[in-house]
């Protein structure tokens, strides 16, 4: 298990006929992808646009994004990764406990339904959002998610996409993964990469107190952070770089504004399917760049002698 | 300035086969004489033109994604310690950028050319070659599944795809042409994949993979690129493709060709347990065709991940192995697959494909004409290759091998029955002087006046492995990079592009075309040159 079965998102627009939303409220959260990827757009293989696409919805509540589907499954909250579980096992013909269906708050009947539904489509696609990925079972929900996509491979072409967003949160776990090998929960204190989600992710290191200072570009862990990752954000040297001024801002000891990216800074975003559009500024700013601000105090920080001791190149026994 | 005296100088595209001369550097290049810089004392040592590697994948979207499957090698690959002077970085089956750049500087090898780029995703490719410190760079973009060159090609407009695949070319920013599994990958969109080439394709009426093969080498013979039509044959390893590789060949006659990776794409039987190596036979056909060349895609013992551009492949990979499988689909470019795999001695196929990839490089005479790699990090990565070095020198190294493979393997294979030996000269050709004339890079592989002062410095060992894996000097552009397996300087490379020329017009055909089938605007689509840090565009070759 494991690994991603994907495309970018002029497949689905020109080729998915079945588009499976799960743990997601596109029509609020991602208010374009309708339009523009996934369901009006006319493509090469769906000439008639919405009306050759079956869209369905997986969720805990009715939002916003129901009235865009065809079929709404409302599933009990943090039973996902049984209701993913059950339909690995039915594509594949295997026995299904009933008990366990009942706990999901869905019925045999629909999910045979809409397995019968997924092994039809000519080119299925499921996106899924945090309401899945962050949720009881977090990324072993994904996993079994990403598992079943593959798995409907035996049967027709599918595929599936997790509906990221803020900003260029893609963006930085591309440009992380090229450098460092791993997309986040980075940690450099002995010279070289080191990976551990729940260890080494800023939540867990502010929590703990583990950090002397904190530089923040483009996020606002003061507005999503949980208290004491806050408290301690305020308790160190944190410096803010943002073209606004944000709850972290407030508490930081430095807030720098700087211009906007896309509006008056230039660069590269990265879709959430990891294809980078460059950006153009049309306005002048009277801010620097974060490229800029972040050259200055990187010129700085050269200035002053190494830290890592003489202790070798490389090493092939990491610790 | 520096002056190194008293080294063996291996030069084959100068016919210096050992002769000891003083080569002389100046601003970045060879030059006849300098008066006084510093001196290199390299009496008893080997000198070399700096390796090229003719086909990689060290950056862009596919290697990226692989990166991210695997976390659990990273772990336990070498890592590089940040200094001041160096990044941080991580070795392994799919090492960051920073430790690709120098890896290879490590192990003297100082050009690369990454195989595979899509278009849509380029500027990614381009980014992260930025971040390849040391060695220069060149990439090849992604064609044989293009759906408006296929759409072109199937309507035999043959003028107009030569003018879509020119702008193609410069809007990639890229040296040259890549054809992986014609119409395979387009077909696997549908979950299909195309095997027979004169089939028509999934989605075509009339297309078939062969005439996207003949039409492809046409149009890059008579847009001049330096570099050759670089095929990725249909079939790939799959047991019996060795027919399809043949008809491949065939349809090429007339045109000049790479054919990646040939091991991948040479084997009988029937099925997994029958696949033997029909290498004798591919070789045959290969010495008699002057105008092809080819990389060996050599295989080697131990854990790597597969990444590819043939979807269905990787899927079929997926399927017999059961491990983890990434696969990204290019809208109506392209696709990729990425699955982590473990070659072992005991597995007959495995064992197959290891004997495989050295027969090619023992069986076809001419050393100018095939090209050490292992299709990085495919068959294994790129920083194994002084242990097929070693392979290809040392017969009785080889035996030693083969007596750890299954016996069942033995009679599938040729190996056992080839004793050939590689000279260091033939060895400075395979890594070097051959791939940089088949890429068109005429200043690299070699050492005469005027060439590009990258090369080489080895202690003369017997100790084959110990001789290539620790250059006692690497020089890029006349710098010294490495000394004694420590990185002195981590200069950037260059970029090598190619402006083939086109219709301007050719754009008012694209545009709708664009608008229609993509997600991003016409505008956004191409990569700006401001983007590549030290572009070089190279000439076409005159079209005769």
């Amino acid at each position: 298990m494991g690994g991603k079965v994907t495309c970018t998102l002029g497949e689905v627009k020109n080729r998915a006929d079945f588009i499976v939303f799960w743990g997601g409220n596109p029509a609020e959260c991602h208010p374009r992808h309708f339009t523009k990827y996934s369901l009006m757009p006319k493509g090469k293989h769906v000439p008639n646009g919405r009306k050759d696409r079956t869209v369905v919805l997986v969720d805990i509540r009715e939002t916003k994004s129901v009235k865009a589907a065809d079929i709404f499954l409302q599933v009990r909250p943090g039973k996902d990764f049984e209701v993913l579980t059950i339909l690995r096992a039915l594509i594949k013909d295997q026995a299904v406990d009933p008990r366990q269906v009942a706990e999901t708050g869905l019925t045999l009947e629909q999910l045979t339904d809409l397995v019968a539904r997924m092994k039809r489509a000519k080119f299925g696609v499921m996106f899924f959002g945090m309401g899945l990925s962050m949720t009881r079972g977090k990324h072993m929900n994904s996993a079994a998610l990403l598992t079943l996509a593959a798995e409907m491979n035996a049967f027709t072409k599918f595929v599936a996409m997790p509906m990221r967003g803020h900003g260029n949160v893609t963006g930085a776990d591309v440009v992380m993964r090229w450098q460092t090998g791993y997309p986040f929960g980075i940690n450099f204190s002995r010279g070289y990469p080191r990976y551990n989600p729940g260890e080494f992710s800023t939540v867990d290191l502010l929590v703990r107190g583990d950090a002397d200072a904190a530089l923040i570009l483009g996020a606002d862990p003061g507005a999503t952070m949980p208290q004491p990752a806050i408290d301690h954000l305020a308790r160190i040297p944190t410096i803010v770089l943002d073209p606004k001024v944000t709850h972290t801002s407030r508490l930081a000891r430095v807030h720098i504004t700087t211009a906007v990216t896309g509006i008056s800074a230039p660069g590269t975003g990265y879709r959430m399917d990891e294809v980078p559009i460059p950006l153009r500024p049309a306005l002048k700013s009277p801010y620097p760049t974060d490229e800029e601000v972040i050259r200055r105090i990187h010129e700085a920080v050269c200035a002053k002698p190494d830290w890592i001791h003489a202790n070798g190149q490389y090493t092939t026994n990491q610790v | 300035m520096i002056r190194i005296t008293g080294g063996k100088v291996y030069d084959p595209a100068n016919g210096i086969n050992g002769q000891v001369r003083d080569i002389c550097l100046a601003g970045g290049k060879v030059v006849a004489d300098v008066d006084g810089g510093r001196t290199i004392d390299a009496t008893g040592l080997v000198i070399m033109p700096g390796g090229v590697d003719i086909h990689t994948h060290v950056a862009g979207g596919s290697i990226n994604f692989a990166r991210a499957m695997t976390p659990e090698d990273h772990r336990r690959a070498v890592a590089f310690i940040r200094s001041q002077s160096r990044r941080a970085g991580l070795g392994g089956m799919a090492p960051t950028t920073f430790a690709t750049g120098y890896l290879y500087a490590g192990m003297g090898w100082t050009t690369v050319n990454e195989a595979a780029v899509p278009i849509l995703s380029a500027k990614h490719t381009h980014e992260e070659l930025r971040d390849v410190p040391i060695v220069d760079k060149s990439c090849l973009v992604l064609m044989a599944n293009n759906e408006i060159v296929l759409d072109l090609l199937q309507a035999g407009e043959l003028e107009r795809a030569r003018h879509v695949v020119a702008w193609q070319i410069w809007a990639s920013k890229a040296y040259g042409v890549k054809a992986v599994n014609p119409g395979g990958v387009a077909a696997w969109k549908w979950g299909q994949d195309a095997k027979q080439l004169s089939d028509p394709i999934a989605g075509y009426h009339t297309l078939t993979p062969g005439a996207i093969i003949k039409g492809l080498a046409q149009i890059v013979d008579e847009l001049g690129l330096p570099h050759p039509l670089h095929l990725h044959c249909n079939n790939l390893g799959a047991p019996g493709n060795v027919t399809t590789t043949l008809e491949s060949m065939k349809a090429l006659e007339g045109h000049r060709a790479h054919m990646a990776h040939l091991q991948y794409h040479a084997y009988g039987g029937d099925d997994w347990s029958t696949m033997r190596s029909e290498t004798v036979q591919l070789a045959e056909y290969f010495n008699a065709h002057p105008n092809l060349t080819t990389d060996a895609g050599a295989v080697l013992f131990g854990d790597t991940v597969t990444i590819t551009a043939d979807g269905p492949w990787q899927h079929l990979l997926y399927k017999l192995t059961g491990r983890k499988w990434g696969n990204l689909d290019v809208e109506n470019e392209t696709g990729c697959g990425i699955v982590p795999y473990s070659y072992r001695p005991s597995n007959l196929v495995n064992a197959v494909q290891w004997a495989a990839g050295l027969e090619l490089l023992l069986l076809i005479d001419d050393p100018w004409r095939v090209f050490l790699t292992t299709d990085h990090p495919n068959g294994a990565c790129f920083w194994r290759y002084p242990e097929i070095i070693q392979l290809l020198m040392r017969n009785d190294f080889r035996r030693e091998c083969l007596a750890s493979i299954t016996p069942k393997a033995r009679k599938a294979i040729k190996l056992p029955e080839l004793d050939r030996e590689y000279s260091l000269y033939e060895i400075a050709i395979i890594t070097s002087a051959g791939p940089a004339r088949a890429l068109g890079l005429k200043e690299k592989g070699q050492l005469g006046v005027g060439a590009d002062a990258d090369l080489v410095i080895y202690h003369d060992d017997p100790d084959v492995l110990r001789m290539f894996s620790h250059p006692r000097y690497v020089l890029k552009a006349g710098e010294i990079v490495v000394e004694d397996g420590d990185i002195r300087a981590t200069p950037e490379g260059r970029e090598f592009l190619i402006k083939p020329a086109y219709d301007e017009g050719i754009e008012n055909f694209l545009r709708p075309l664009f608008e229609d089938q993509y997600t991003m605007s016409f505008e956004n689509y191409p990569v700006e040159v401001q983007r590549i840090e030290h572009p070089e565009i190279r000439d076409c070759m005159g079209t005769e």
